[in-house]
């Protein structure tokens, strides 16, 4: 699976996922998945170390996690020992409940960590700069500068070092880095300099100026608005319909307005996005994925999604649905080899 | 003049919108549906600032952006994500981040607009350089961009003050740049706080009031955050006395160097 849009797909399936359940046993194979699943990228991408420094971080996540829990919450009904009441904070009962409540929020953490680890290691920074709309061209274009520049920056800044180094400054003192930063800005700058005459000689992006902006601009503010509107109407339990109707309508606003500018600035397209069969079958799956988790999540068939192990601790239910949903996740690693 | 308005009615609602969803947990107190409020809240707010920065960098890129100005500020930011990139590879005291100092002269020296665009692109070039790409990046993008925006309000101040290449210019840039370092740390815990819902003295209570959320995030940033942030606000202090005034007069002379402008064949 190369394709960027799929991608993004994966990762709206991810999330979601990893957001509607709280079962422990969910979680864990959808951690395993995404661990697997980002080991065969890692393993492409020559990264050995990749999977040692997540475990580590899913390790810590749940451990700081759990610990910070049991000490701050004293619910539940398995006591596992008491301190003492005028202890600030931590006194009184610790129990088994709120380590497990701990532990669960941890998982759910380094689920949404590792979701977005995977997708940095999936998409190249080309691939990420292209998801960029069209309708935003200059922004794209000051990226582009950006990250070409980078490296430049970078190795001009190695070799100030090395020479303020022969000269003596070890650059120790916050101010051993004034030799280093401002001759770094001034020749930068005159690079940028070269580069910007070079670019209005060009005629490079000469300015249009789009017909309606202002309008646009205000569509824009409305849609944000019904979108925020939406959400406070959800949060307060008003009707999910109602909710769905105005994010729906804020979100079709912004792509009308994106679609208007993209249309007015124009652009070229030195490469097309290729989509395979791959690309498009795992695309289909993770709507649908995400689709029936969206319609399945209220229902009471499909309860062991959730899971609250107050007030007393019992293990959780399990369902052939939750753990199929969990191993979607580790779908793309199926096609790694024949990309 | 449509613009100005319809720009003035963007930076508005960016500011109203992106500050209601920030602190939420403060103002729309009493939600009933705190299980929704506390898996959901993260990502929907993240959700929210993506657009908000949408917003303000379609208004910004309307006018401001042109030819010199995507040169200039596209170096720039790839200095200052060079800058996160040696933080993430050389770890300094705990919290000390040297990206906010540009962030801030960029601001003060070419106003508002650049300053949003340096704060919020900053942020994301290097979070595509550094693999930092996640729900966080939306409010490390805004809340940058707003430091980088307010820094422009200063100008007008040390004008009036006659304050301009004066130490106390500097000493005002200081305390701008010790301030936000503590109010960055401030609003970038908020978008997960919520989300560490439980019954500790520490965590967000649906059902509680705005005092006492108030209170319950105050003891939840003394305990985890308060430490990181003022080793930034050091940080900050430091990097401003000593770069700002050289730094002060180099961006200003290439404000002139950059306002060339095209004269059209044949015309004045």
């Amino acid at each position: 699976m190369k394709n960027a849009a799929a991608w993004i797909l994966w990762l709206v399936f991810t999330l979601a996922f990893t957001l509607a359940t709280r079962n422990p046993v969910y979680l864990v194979v959808m951690i395993a998945s995404q661990l697997l699943l980002g080991f065969s990228l890692a393993r492409q991408k020559n990264n050995p170390l990749w999977l040692r420094g997540n475990l580590w971080f899913l390790v810590t996540m749940v451990s700081i996690s759990a610990l910070v829990n049991t000490f701050f919450v004293h619910t539940g009904s398995t006591v596992l020992f008491t301190l003492p009441k005028n202890w600030i904070l931590i006194g009184g009962i610790i129990t088994l409940e709120s380590l497990v409540y701990g532990a669960i929020n941890g998982l759910v953490i380094a689920s949404l960590y590792l979701a977005f680890n995977i997708l940095n290691l999936a998409l190249s920074i080309k691939q990420m700069t292209h998801l960029i709309p069209a309708a935003f061209r200059p922004i794209a274009m000051t990226v582009t500068v950006a990250l070409t520049f980078f490296p430049s920056v970078q190795t001009r800044a190695r070799e100030i070092k090395e020479a303020q180094l022969i000269r003596g400054n070890l650059m120790n003192r916050a101010s051993d880095w004034a030799p280093l930063v401002i001759p770094l800005l001034v020749t930068s700058l005159e690079k940028a300099f070269l580069l910007a005459e070079s670019m209005t000689a060009r005629g490079f992006h000469m300015h249009k100026s789009i017909n309606k902006r202002g309008s646009l601009l205000i569509a824009m503010v409305l849609g944000v608005f019904s979108i925020f509107s939406g959400w406070i109407l959800q949060l307060y339990g008003y009707s999910q319909g109602i909710s769905l109707i105005l994010y729906c309508t804020g979100g079709l606003v912004f792509i009308a307005v994106f679609w208007l500018a993209q249309r007015a600035e124009g652009s070229t397209r030195y490469h097309s996005v290729v989509w395979t069969l791959p690309d498009i079958l795992f695309s289909v799956l993770f709507i649908l994925a995400s689709i029936g988790l969206f319609s399945l999540r209220g229902n009471p068939a499909f309860s062991s999604l959730q899971y609250s192990p107050y007030p007393i601790i019992q293990v959780p239910t399990v369902q052939v649905m939750g753990i199929a949903l969990g191993l979607i996740t580790l779908i793309p690693a199926v096609w790694l080899s024949h990309d | 003049m449509k613009i100005k308005l319809s720009k003035l009615l963007v930076n508005l609602t960016v500011l109203c919108l992106g500050n209601l969803s920030l602190f939420a947990p403060f103002i729309f107190t009493g939600a009933r549906t705190a299980a929704y409020s506390n898996t959901a809240f993260p990502l929907t707010v993240s959700l929210i600032l993506i657009l908000c920065i949408l917003l303000i960098l379609f208004a910004a890129q309307s006018d401001s952006l042109d030819t010199k100005l995507i040169a200039f500020l596209g170096v720039l930011i790839a200095i200052n994500a060079g800058l996160r990139f040696l933080e993430n590879a050389i770890p300094g005291p705990a919290g000390f981040s040297p990206t906010f100092f540009l962030i801030i002269m960029v601001g003060y020296v070419f106003g508002g607009h650049l300053g949003f665009l340096m704060g919020a692109m900053t942020m994301f070039v290097s979070g595509l350089i550094t693999g930092g790409v996640g729900p966080w990046l939306p409010g490390q993008m805004i809340t940058a961009g707003w430091l980088g925006q307010s820094a422009a309000l200063l100008k007008p101040f040390v004008r009036r003050l006659n304050w301009t290449g004066k130490p106390a210019e500097v000493i005002l840039l200081a305390a701008f740049g010790a301030a936000w370092g503590l109010i960055y740390g401030l609003v970038m815990n908020l978008w997960f706080w919520p989300f560490l819902a439980g019954t500790s003295g520490l965590s967000w209570l649906p059902s509680g009031g705005f005092v006492t959320n108030l209170q319950r995030y105050g003891a939840y940033y003394l305990a985890t955050s308060v430490v990181w942030d003022v080793t930034r606000s050091i940080g900050n202090i430091l990097v401003m006395l000593v770069l700002a005034r050289p730094v002060l007069k180099i961006l200003h002379r290439f404000r002139m160097r950059f306002s060339f402008t095209q004269v059209k064949a044949g015309g004045s």
